[in-house]
């Protein structure tokens, strides 16, 4: 087992490696130059080579390679070109925000989305809970991701005025946790964090079904039956089973969902990292981009070990060696 | 705790066994190709205490006659009929009465016991289930009435803690064979409960399940393909093909003295154990196989495979009628004699080939 882990996150370092490197030469091939963007008209030639070089933009792209790749050991990931100061400074507040809708989102949609499953699944086949439960995950599941987010905030903010439909609310002076333990944060959580699980519950939801649908007619479901357990007993160890594929399926899945949580976001002005992320790239803000899709490429790594461990937890015939 | 224990076991150990009056049994299955007769008008008792074989060839039904008397049928099927326990129809009770009824009073040792039991969850918590959805019992009694099972069909109970891939086939099935027993139920339906073991597995599996069965007294509903565990195991056999019983009695009787001609193919393609000296019989097979129960042919089932078929018996449905001390259905059952003696060689079948 420890083998394994370790085998596995050596791995990942030569994953997030490579990745680092596509992203630090993209960036710089990609057809603009940043200091048009952020160097005012009219500098003389000298002052913009001294804004080059305090960015690490100066010198062949080889050596800014190296000098970035430097850096990042020591766990410099540059200074921002947009906000002056270092990247991981920018991030870490946004790294915050998204985490509040991300992980209750994740965690309530995969939640809500497998128990959903697990009913549809159960009901008839054919039956009128399938039919409806099918059909609408897969409109949900079909629309293009903004629509649920702008559905929510028409009905709920504009139209019956319930909730707030833009950003986090003011902090009034707050600092530190106390932040986000206010009503004020809770309100304006609730509409982006009900977009997050409506945006997983689908996925699960029909995953999970298919699986539970596959083990209702395996020979162990007709045993339990037969051993006169509750209808509900049954169902869970159908349920129980078909969590397997759902694992498998989940974690990796967290790429998808940071394409998914970008987007809510954007819809409800969320300030956080998906939304800075894009920005950041419009903006040409290597140093911040990068740091951004470094962070992304170490959560996914570890994302799929996890997975990989979940799964041996879940299922006993699997042992890693 | 061990008081609980024995209280427990004190009251599984006080039940007896139960009488199984099956009266005029029909399954029907939807398919896409209109209503599938899978078992028509199949009646039989079985004597507290006794055993009772259900022979006959993949397809003829016996699985569907187990799994209907615990109504384990999926919803495609339906039933009508009476299965009576104690008096009590099964096919009649609320959902809550039939789980009550379900492993308390049958217990069900499965054909597959490779895919019988749940991947994700220990075997020992897998019997404990379903002592504890019958009696109240805390998990540590039920575990040691789990490891008394297992001590029973000669596991060690320290491996009711491992998963079931952990176990070979043999394991599994004297596992799944242990649960059966759990609650000590008054009926016990063994549902070719040997057929995925290699022969020697098979035996002794087999002869395990005899020497449970004779020393705790139960019940037991036996479906088999096999005739000779049939004549080893049981006091009373019924052959079936195509959803019906066409013989039925006394297993010495039925296999001794057949008078359906397929009783006698079934006992032709089956090796025989012979006295030294004796001619070794030659193994004959009955050429042509089951008929199409979404269209079945007119007359009897058998008639489109039987070398003795006559017009009759393509044109009219025979019912069971007493022969010695057997149930036959066979138009021509006045022939048996002559039949047997027929029956014996290979040409006999092998003209229905050529029919065919």
């Amino acid at each position: 087992m420890r083998a394994y882990i370790t085998r596995r996150l050596l791995q990942a370092i030569l994953v997030v490696f490579v990745v680092t490197t596509i992203m630090f030469f993209m960036f710089r091939i990609m057809p603009a130059d940043p200091t048009t963007m952020f160097l005012e008209g009219g500098m003389t030639e000298e002052a913009r080579q001294v804004l080059l070089e305090e960015w690490g933009l100066n010198g062949t792209i080889w050596e800014q390679y190296v000098l970035y790749m430097g850096n990042l050991l020591t766990g410099d990931f540059g200074n921002s070109f947009f906000y002056r100061k270092p990247a991981w400074e920018v991030l870490f507040p946004f790294i915050i925000n998204t985490l509040w809708i991300a992980v209750p989102g994740l965690l309530l949609g995969a939640f809500i989305g497998s128990a959903l499953g697990m009913i549809v699944g159960w009901a008839p086949r054919g039956g009128k809970v399938e039919r409806s439960g099918i059909l609408l995950a897969t409109i949900i599941r079909g629309a293009p991701s903004f629509v649920v987010g702008i559905g929510l905030l028409a009905v709920f903010s504009s139209y019956l005025n319930w909730v707030p439909g833009y950003g986090m609310g003011d902090p009034q002076g707050q600092t530190g946790l106390m932040r986000y333990l206010n009503w004020d944060f809770a309100h304006h959580l609730i509409l982006p964090l009900c977009a997050v699980i409506i945006f997983f519950i689908p996925e699960n939801l029909l995953l999970m079904r298919s699986g539970v649908v596959e083990a209702r007619t395996e020979d162990y479901i007709e045993l339990v039956r037969a051993k006169g357990v509750s209808e509900k007993r049954v169902a869970w160890h159908a349920g129980r089973n078909s969590m397997l594929p759902l694992i498998t399926w989940l974690f990796p899945a967290l790429a998808e969902t940071i394409a998914g949580i970008v987007v809510v976001e954007i819809v409800f002005s969320w300030p956080g990292v998906g939304r800075e992320l894009v920005l950041a790239v419009v903006r040409q803000d290597y140093p911040v981009a990068q740091a951004a899709f470094f962070l992304l490429a170490i959560m996914i790594v570890l994302a799929n070990l996890a997975a990989d461990l979940t799964y041996s937890k879940l299922d006993p015939r699997v042992a890693y060696k | 705790m061990s008081i609980e224990f024995e209280t427990l076991r004190g009251t599984l150990e006080k039940k007896p066994p139960v009488r199984l009056q099956v009266q005029d049994l029909c399954v029907t299955y939807k398919s896409a190709r209109g209503p599938m007769k899978a078992i028509s008008g199949v009646s039989f008792d079985v004597e507290p205490g006794s055993n009772f074989g259900l022979v006959g060839e993949s397809g003829c039904g016996k699985s569907t006659v187990v799994k209907s008397l615990m109504r384990l049928l999926p919803a495609s099927a339906t039933t009508s009929g009476k299965v009576l326990l104690d008096g009590n129809d099964v096919l009649a009770m609320n959902r809550q009465q039939l789980s009550r009824v379900r492993w308390a009073q049958i217990a069900l040792i499965t054909q597959s016991a490779m895919n019988s039991l749940d991947p994700v969850f220990t075997v020992g918590d897998q019997i404990v289930e379903s002592i504890r959805a019958h009696a109240d019992v805390k998990h540590a009694v039920a575990w040691a009435r789990a490891e008394e099972l297992f001590a029973m069909v000669g596991l060690p109970p320290e491996r009711l803690k491992e998963f079931p891939h952990q176990f070979s086939g043999g394991m599994r099935q004297r596992a799944v064979i242990a649960m059966a027993f759990s609650l000590n139920a008054g009926l016990l339906l063994a549902d070719e409960p040997t057929t995925a073991l290699d022969p020697i597995m098979q035996d002794q599996i087999m002869s395990r399940i005899r020497d449970i069965q004779k020393r705790l007294h139960r019940s037991m509903v036996l479906v088999t393909h096999d005739i000779a565990v049939v004549s080893e195991t049981c006091e009373r056999v019924a052959i079936m093909y195509a959803g019906r019983i066409v013989e039925t009695g006394p297993t010495h009787d039925v296999l001794n003295k057949a008078y359906h001609p397929y009783t006698m193919g079934l006992q032709n393609a089956f090796p025989k154990v012979v006295a030294k000296g004796e001619k070794k019989p030659p193994l004959i097979s009955i050429s042509g196989g089951v008929p199409d129960l979404a269209n079945p042919p007119a007359g009897c089932q058998f008639a489109p495979r039987c070398p003795f078929a006559t017009a009759q018996c393509r044109a009219e449905e025979p019912m069971l009628r007493t022969a010695g001390n057997s149930l036959v259905a066979c138009h021509h059952m006045e022939r048996a004699t002559e039949f047997r003696r027929a029956a014996l060689k290979a040409e006999t079948w092998r003209v229905e080939e050529t029919l065919q």
